[in-house]
C-alpha cells in the first residue's frame, strides 16, 4: 500500500483516501466542522487546514487526497495560523453567549476556540444579525446566528435520508439554512441533525434549555424502541431521563437513530412511576413493602394461584430476565411467554417492524410469542406498546413487575417496581441476532430498584427449595449454554460470575 | 396498536417563531408557459438544470416575483424540494421573493458607476419610489429599487435598468424622466 | 515631436463598425464559419489543438491559462457526453468586452465555440450569459437560429459527420457564477457555489462529464488562429520572457477597455504591448478636465491598483505581475483625484462581501469584516490598529478559500491601504492621527540618526 507522511509518521493509505481520514484512523487529531465521515466532503469551513511541505498554501485535509511523497504537517506554524485565522472568522459574527447556549459543553466551536483562539476578539465593528428562533418541524429550532454554515444538516437530508427538507439560502454573510415550506420533515431521522450540528445552531425542543450538560451523567446503552437496538448514550440528571443520542456502531446504526426512538422515553419520567414494592392488604388496599416482604407475599400469592402458572414478559425483557423467568415458570409448573408490538413503519434504514427489543432473544430461548389475552400468574411489563392493556388485564396475574403504578391490573396482589430500559442492565438480541448490552443509566429512574432477574431468582428459590438463586453471570452462562446461542458472539466482558455494566 | 414508541410531548418554548402554514402550489406550468418550459427542459440532461431559466420565466409571468406558491409549483414541476428552489432563488439577485411593485429599477452601485455618481442616482430613485431603502417596495407600491452590482455597462456609466431595459450615461434628470414615464 | 500612437489591430473587432454586424449575412460576407469549415474538412481535431497550443493563446477570462493545453486535458475515449460551457458571465466590474463581442459579432463567438467543439470532440455547447445581458442573449440566440438554418449547427454539419448543438443558458445575477465551477453548479440548476478542484472540469465538469470552460473572447480568437496559423498569432504581442522558462508571454491581440474617471471610456483592440498610460491617454482621452489620475486597476476590480506613477507598464500578463498587479480582464478602472480611496475601498469591499457565495468561512465573514472596518474609517472613527487588523485579515483570507474570489477581494484592498495610507490616516480619530504623526516623526528621526 502507498504511504503518506503525516507529522513525520509514514502511514498507509488506500488510493482515494483523504488526509483527514488517514490522520483520524491513526489517532492524529485534526480539527474539523464541516467534515463527517458519512457524507461527501465540502471543504467549506476551512478549519481542517494542514500544511503540505513544499506547497505554498495550506490545504483542507478533508478534501485533500493522499498522494505518494506528500509530507503533511498538522501542527506546523502555517497549519496553526491557518486554523486560528479561520477560528477568528468563525467567531466574528458568532453571538459568543456561551453561558446561555444549549450547546455549551459540547460545542466544537467553544472547544477549538479555547485551544486556538485569540482570547479576545480583534473585532471592533458590530456583528451581523440573523434570525434566531426558527422552527424546523416540530422538534427542532434553528438559530442562524450561531450557525457556521457547515451544511452538515443540509447534506444529511440530501445524502443520508434523501428527503431534501433543508437547503442553504441567501448568500454571503446572510447565508442561512431554510426548510421546505411544508414545514415538516418527512424523514423519521431529522433529529440527528441536532447531534451533527457542530455548534448550538440546531436545538431539540425536547431538550432545549432543560439542563446544562455538565450537570448530567452519560451512560452508553441501547435504544429499545424497536429491535434494531441502536447504540445510544443516555443522559440523566436527578432521576430524570434528559436525552438520548446515538453512539456510533457501524454494524448497527452507524451514527444515527430515529426520532420516535429518541423521544420514546415518556414513560421513564412518568409522574406515576412505581417506586417501591407494594402489597395488597386484607382490605385490598395497597401498602408499600420492603423487597423481602414483597418476595414472601409474592411466593404466597403464586402458591395460591390456580388459573395459570405462566409468566408473561415484555418483549423488551433482557436475556437475564428471560432466563430467570423461565426458571420461575418451571418452578410453578408453567411456561414463560412474551408479547411484543409489531409496527408497520419499517424503513430501509433503521426502524424495523419488530418492536420487541429482545423478541429475537426470547424466540431463541424458545419462548412463545403471545398475541391474544391469555392467563398468566406473573406479568413483566415495561411498555404499553408491547403488552397492551388487553393482554395485561386479561392475564389475571397475581404478581406484576411494572414500570408505572397505573399499569397494575386489579387482579395483582404484589407489585414490584420494574426499571425502564434506561434503568436496567442486561443483554438484548437485536433483529439481526447481534447480542448487545443494555446498561442502566446513571441518574435515571426512581433508584433503589432491585434487578428484576434477581427478584425472580429469589422468588423461584422461595417456590422451589432446591433452586439456588443465580447471579447475573450465572444467568448469562445458562443462556450461552442454550443450543440456539452456541454460535453467537457475546459482548466482551460479559462472562460468568462477572457483574457488568455501569449502574448495575 | 401504536406503531412507534410513545412520544414525550414536545414543549413549545414561547420564543420560537410561529410556523407558517404550507403554501398551496400553483399548477405549473400555466398554459402560456408550457411550450417554452418544455423547450427549456429538452436542452439539458437533467430536469434540475432547467430550474433557473424556468424560474426567470415564472417570475416574468407572475407579476415579477416568485411567491411561495409559485416556488412550490415550480419545485413540483422540476422534481426538486421547494427548499432547494428557495436556496436558488435567494442566491441570485435578479429574483424577487416578495411582491415587486409595478416597476423595477436597478441602479448599479459598483466602482465605475459609483465614480460616475451612482450614489446620487440611488438616492433619487429611492426618493421617487418613496422607499426607505433599496430592495423594498415604496409606499405606493409602484417601484422596487434595487442596488445592483456592475451591470457590464461601465463604458457608458452610470447605468440603470428600468423594467429590464438598460439606460446608460444616466443623469439625475434622466432618471427622474424615466421614472416619471412609468405608468 | 508627437509620439506615435500605439496602433489598433482589428481582428476580433473587425466587424464591430459594420451595419448589422450580428446577422449571418454580414458575418458570412466577412468570412464567418469558413475557418470552422476548414477545420472540419482539412484538419484533424489534434491538429486544431496543436495550432492553438502553438499560438500560446491564453485565457481571456482572467486567469490566463493556455487554452490549447486546457483542451488537451479533455479525455478522448470516454463514453460520457462532453460539454463546452462558454463563460459569458462577464460580471467582473469594469468589464464589458465580452458584451461587445456577443452583441456585435455573435457569429464569430459561435464559430470559435464550434472549432473548440470539433477539436475536443464534444457536441453540446452551453453559452452561460449573465442575466443582466438581455441583448447579448438575444443576439446569440439569433446567431444560433441562423447557424442552424444554414447548416452550421445541428446534425451532421456540412456533411462532415460532426454534430453539435448550442444553447444560451441564462444566469440570474451572481458574480460568482463567472468562476468556472460556480458556473457549472449554476448550469446544473443550483446555487453557484464553486467546487474544490481537482477534479478539474476538463475531466469532471457539468453533469459529471468532461467540460471545456472558456471565456468568450478566448474562443473568438480561434478562427483567426486557424486561418493564419498558431505561429502567426504567437508572433503578435509580447513574446515569452526568454529568462523565464514558465513564461507564456502575451501573444495575439486583446480587447482592452477603460472606464471610470476618464474622458472617453471605451473598448479597443491592440496587440499586447500597449502600456496602461498609452491606453489611458492616447485612446481613453486622459483625465477629465482639470483633474488628475490617481489610481488605476488595470483589469477589472480584482487586481492591485497602480498609482499614477506606475502606469508606464505594458498591459501584458507577466508584465503587470512584475509590477505587483495583474492583467485580469484588461478592462481598466480609473480613479482620479476627486475620488476618496477610503470610500472607494468601502465600495470595493462591499462588492466582494455582497458577491461572496458564502460557503467558505474566511470569505463569507472576512469580506464583510473588511467592509465594516472601511465603514468605520469613513465615519472618521478609524484607528491605526484597524489598519494592522486589515493586514492581518488579508493573511487569513488570501489563499485560504475554495475559489479566488476571496483573493480577488484582498488584492485591490491591500494595495490601496498600502499605497494610500495617508488617506486612511486622515479618516482616523484625532487622537489616532496625532499618534500616527508622532510615529512617523519618530521613524524619521530614527532614519536620520542612522544615516
Ligand atoms: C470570482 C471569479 C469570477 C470570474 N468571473 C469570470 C467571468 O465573468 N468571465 C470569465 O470568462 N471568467 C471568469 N473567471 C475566470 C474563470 O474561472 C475561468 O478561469 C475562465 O472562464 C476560463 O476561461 P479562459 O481560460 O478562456 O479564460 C472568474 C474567476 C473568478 C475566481
Ligand atoms: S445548522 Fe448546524 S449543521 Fe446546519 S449548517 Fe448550521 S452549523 Fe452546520
Ligand atoms: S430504529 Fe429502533 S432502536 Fe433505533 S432508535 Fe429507532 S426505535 Fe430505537
Ligand atoms: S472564496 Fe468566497 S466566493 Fe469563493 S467559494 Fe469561498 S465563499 Fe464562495
Ligand atoms: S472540515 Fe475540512 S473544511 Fe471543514
Ligand atoms: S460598474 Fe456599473 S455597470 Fe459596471
Amino acid at each position: 500500500m502507498p504511504t503518506i507522511k503525516i507529522n513525520g509518521r509514514d502511514l498507509e493509505y488506500e488510493p482515494g483516501e483523504t488526509v483527514i481520514q488517514v490522520a483520524h484512523r491513526n489517532g492524529i487529531d485534526v480539527a474539523h466542522y464541516c467534515y463527517h465521515p458519512s457524507m461527501s466532503p465540502e471543504g467549506n469551513c476551512r478549519i481542517c487546514m494542514v500544511e503540505v511541505e513544499g506547497w505554498p498554501k495550506p490545504v483542507v485535509s478533508c478534501k485533500q487526497l493522499c498522494g505518494e511523497n506528500m509530507a503533511v504537517q498538522t501542527e506546523s506554524e502555517l497549519a496553526q495560523s491557518a486554523r486560528a485565522g479561520t477560528m477568528e472568522m468563525l467567531l466574528v459574527n458568532h453571538p459568543l453567549d456561551c453561558p446561555i447556549c444549549d450547546q455549551a459543553g459540547e460545542c466544537h466551536l467553544q472547544e477549538y476556540s479555547y485551544e486556538l483562539g485569540h482570547g479576545e476578539s480583534r473585532s471592533t465593528t458590530p456583528k451581523t444579525h440573523l434570525p434566531k428562533n426558527v422552527p424546523f418541524g416540530e422538534e427542532i429550532v434553528y438559530d442562524a446566528e450561531r450557525c457556521i454554515k457547515c451544511t452538515l444538516c443540509v447534506r444529511f437530508c440530501n445524502e443520508i435520508t434523501k428527503t431534501g427538507e433543508l437547503a442553504m439560502a441567501n448568500r454571503s454573510d446572510n447565508e442561512q439554512v431554510v426548510m421546505t415550506s411544508k414545514g415538516e420533515f418527512t424523514t423519521n431521522y431529522s433529529m440527528n441533525i441536532v447531534d451533527l450540528c457542530p455548534v448550538g445552531a440546531l436545538t431539540s425542543r425536547d431538550f432545549r434549555f432543560k439542563s446544562r450538560l455538565w450537570f448530567m451523567d452519560f451512560t452508553p446503552s441501547l435504544c429499545t424502541g424497536c429491535a434494531r437496538g441502536c447504540n445510544v448514550t443516555i443522559g440523566g440528571r436527578g432521576g430524570r431521563f434528559m436525552r438520548m443520542e446515538p453512539r456510533e456502531n457501524q454494524d448497527v446504526n452507524q451514527w444515527w437513530m430515529c426520532d420516535p426512538g429518541r423521544l420514546g422515553y415518556g414513560h421513564v419520567n412518568s409522574e406515576t412511576r412505581l417506586a417501591t414494592p407494594a402489597v395488597r392488604d386484607a382490605n385490598g388496599q395497597w401498602q408499600p413493602a420492603t423487597f423481602e416482604q414483597a418476595i414472601v407475599a409474592a411466593s404466597a400469592a403464586l402458591k395460591d394461584a390456580r388459573e395459570s402458572h405462566d409468566v408473561l414478559l415484555d418483549g423488551g425483557a433482557t436475556l437475564e430476565e428471560l432466563e430467570a423467568a423461565r426458571a420461575l415458570a418451571s418452578a410453578m409448573g408453567g411456561q414463560a411467554r412474551f408479547a411484543a408490538a409489531t409496527g408497520d413503519d419499517a424503513d430501509e434504514f433503521l426502524i424495523v417492524n419488530e418492536k420487541g427489543a429482545n423478541a429475537k432473544g426470547a424466540e431463541m430461548l424458545g419462548l412463545e410469542r403471545q398475541a391474544d389475552a391469555a392467563p398468566a400468574a406473573v406479568l413483566v411489563v415495561e411498555r404499553d406498546g408491547n403488552v397492551p392493556a388487553a393482554l395485561r388485564d386479561g392475564a389475571g396475574a397475581v404478581v406484576a413487575f411494572v414500570t408505572d403504578a397505573t399499569n397494575v391490573p386489579d387482579s395483582v396482589r404484589v407489585a414490584f417496581p420494574y426499571g425502564s430500559w434506561a434503568e436496567r442492565s442486561g443483554l438484548l438480541v437485536n433483529v439481526d441476532g447481534r447480542v448487545q448490552e443494555l446498561r442502566a443509566a446513571r441518574q435515571v429512574g426512581p433508584g433503589n430498584l432491585s434487578p428484576a432477574f434477581a427478584l425472580m431468582e429469589e422468588l423461584t428459590g422461595e417456590l422451589d427449595g432446591n433452586h439456588v438463586p443465580r447471579d447475573r453471570g450465572e444467568l448469562v452462562a445458562a443462556v450461552k449454554n442454550e443450543k440456539a446461542f452456541a454460535e453467537v458472539a457475546f459482548p466482551a466482558g460479559v462472562a460468568a460470575g462477572q457483574t457488568v455494566g455501569a449502574g448495575s | 396498536m401504536s406503531a412507534t414508541p410513545p412520544r414525550a410531548p414536545a414543549a413549545a418554548p414561547k420564543d420560537v417563531e410561529a410556523r407558517q402554514p404550507a403554501p398551496t402550489p400553483v399548477a405549473f406550468p400555466p398554459a402560456a408557459l408550457k411550450d417554452e418550459c418544455e423547450a427549456i427542459l429538452s436542452r439539458y440532461p437533467t430536469r434540475q438544470a432547467a430550474l433557473i431559466p424556468i424560474l426567470l420565466l415564472a417570475q416574468g409571468h407572475y407579476d415579477n416575483w416568485v411567491s411561495p406558491e409559485v416556488e412550490a409549483g415550480v419545485a413540483e414541476y422540476i422534481g426538486v424540494s421547494d427548499s432547494h428552489v428557495r436556496g436558488v432563488l435567494s442566491f441570485y439577485s435578479m429574483f424577487n421573493l416578495k411582491p415587486a411593485g409595478k416597476h423595477e429599477v436597478w441602479v448599479c452601485r459598483t466602482l465605475t458607476c459609483w465614480l460616475r455618481g451612482a450614489a446620487k442616482l440611488r438616492d433619487t430613485a429611492l426618493e421617487k419610489a418613496q422607499a426607505e431603502r433599496a430592495g423594498v417596495v415604496g409606499e405606493d407600491g409602484k417601484f422596487l429599487v434595487k442596488n445592483m452590482e456592475c451591470l457590464g455597462l461601465c463604458e457608458v456609466a452610470p447605468a440603470v435598468f428600468v423594467d429590464g431595459v438598460a439606460h446608460t450615461n444616466v443623469t439625475n434628470e434622466k432618471l427622474v424622466e424615466l421614472m416619471d414615464a412609468c405608468e | 515631436m508627437a509620439k506615435k500612437r500605439y496602433p489598433e489591430t482589428k481582428i476580433l473587432s473587425k466587424n464591430f463598425d459594420k451595419e448589422n454586424s450580428w446577422t449571418f449575412d454580414v458575418a458570412r460576407e466577412n468570412g464567418a464559419y469558413t475557418m470552422f469549415e476548414k477545420a472540419l474538412k482539412e484538419m484533424t481535431p489534434d491538429q486544431v489543438i496543436e495550432e492553438v497550443k502553438t499560438s500560446r493563446l491564453r485565457g481571456r477570462g482572467g486567469a490566463g491559462f493556455p487554452t490549447g493545453v486546457k483542451w488537451s486535458f479533455v479525455p478522448k475515449d470516454v463514453d460520457k457526453p462532453k460539454y463546452l460551457a462558454l463563460n459569458a458571465d462577464e460580471s467582473e466590474p469594469g468589464t464589458f468586452k465580452d458584451r461587445w463581442l456577443m452583441e456585435l459579432d455573435p457569429h464569430m463567438v459561435l464559430e470559435g465555440c464550434l472549432i473548440c467543439a470539433y477539436a475536443t470532440g464534444l457536441s453540446t455547447i452551453y453559452i452561460y450569459v449573465r442575466g443582466e445581458y438581455p441583448l447579448s442573449q438575444e443576439r446569440l440566440w439569433g446567431a444560433i437560429r441562423e447557424a442552424e438554418e444554414k447548416g452550421f449547427l445541428g446534425e451532421n454539419i456540412q456533411g462532415s459527420g460532426f454534430s453539435c448543438n448550442a444553447y444560451v443558458h441564462t444566469g440570474a445575477g451572481a458574480y460568482i457564477c463567472g468562476e468556472e465551477t460556480g458556473l457549472l453548479e449554476s448550469l446544473e440548476g443550483k446555487r453557484g457555489h464553486p467546487r474544490i478542484k481537482p477534479p478539474f472540469p476538463a475531466v469532471e465538469g457539468a453533469f459529471g462529464c468532461p467540460t471545456v470552460i472558456n471565456n468568450v473572447e478566448t474562443l473568438a480568437h480561434v478562427p483567426w488562429i486557424i486561418e493564419h496559423g498558431g505561429e502567426a498569432f504567437a508572433k503578435q504581442g509580447i513574446a515569452p520572457d526568454p529568462d523565464n522558462p514558465r513564461s507564456n508571454g502575451s501573444t495575439g491581440t486583446k480587447l482592452f477597455g477603460v472606464s471610470g474617471d476618464i474622458k472617453t471610456p471605451g473598448c479597443w483592440e491592440f496587440e499586447f504591448g500597449i502600456t496602461v498610460k498609452e491606453l489611458l491617454y492616447d485612446y481613453a482621452g486622459g483625465p477629465l478636465d482639470g483633474r488628475e489620475i490617481k489610481a488605476v486597476i488595470p483589469g477589472g476590480l480584482s487586481m492591485p491598483v497602480l498609482t499614477a506613477d506606475e502606469l508606464d507598464v505594458p498591459m501584458g500578463f507577466d508584465d503587470l505581475v512584475k509590477v505587483g498587479s495583474g492583467l485580469g480582464t484588461a478592462c481598466a478602472i480609473v480613479m482620479d483625484d476627486t475620488c476618496c480611496m477610503v470610500e472607494a475601498s468601502e465600495n470595493i469591499a462591499h462588492f466582494f462581501a455582497d458577491e461572496s457565495c458564502g460557503q467558505c468561512t474566511p470569505c463569507r465573514e472576512g469580506c464583510h469584516w473588511m467592509e465594516k472596518i472601511f465603514k468605520k474609517f469613513n465615519a472618521n472613527q478609524g484607528t491605526r490598529s484597524d489598519l494592522d487588523l486589515l493586514e492581518g485579515l488579508f493573511v487569513n483570507i488570501e489563499g485560504r478559500t475554495i475559489c479566488a474570489l476571496a483573493d480577488a477581494a484582498v488584492w485591490p484592498l491591500r494595495s490601496i491601504i498600502r499605497k494610500f495610507r495617508h488617506e486612511f490616516v486622515a479618516k482616523m480619530t484625532p487622537e489616532e492621527q496625532a499618534a500616527e504623526k508622532e510615529a512617523q516623526a519618530e521613524k524619521a528621526r530614527e532614519t536620520a540618526g542612522v544615516s
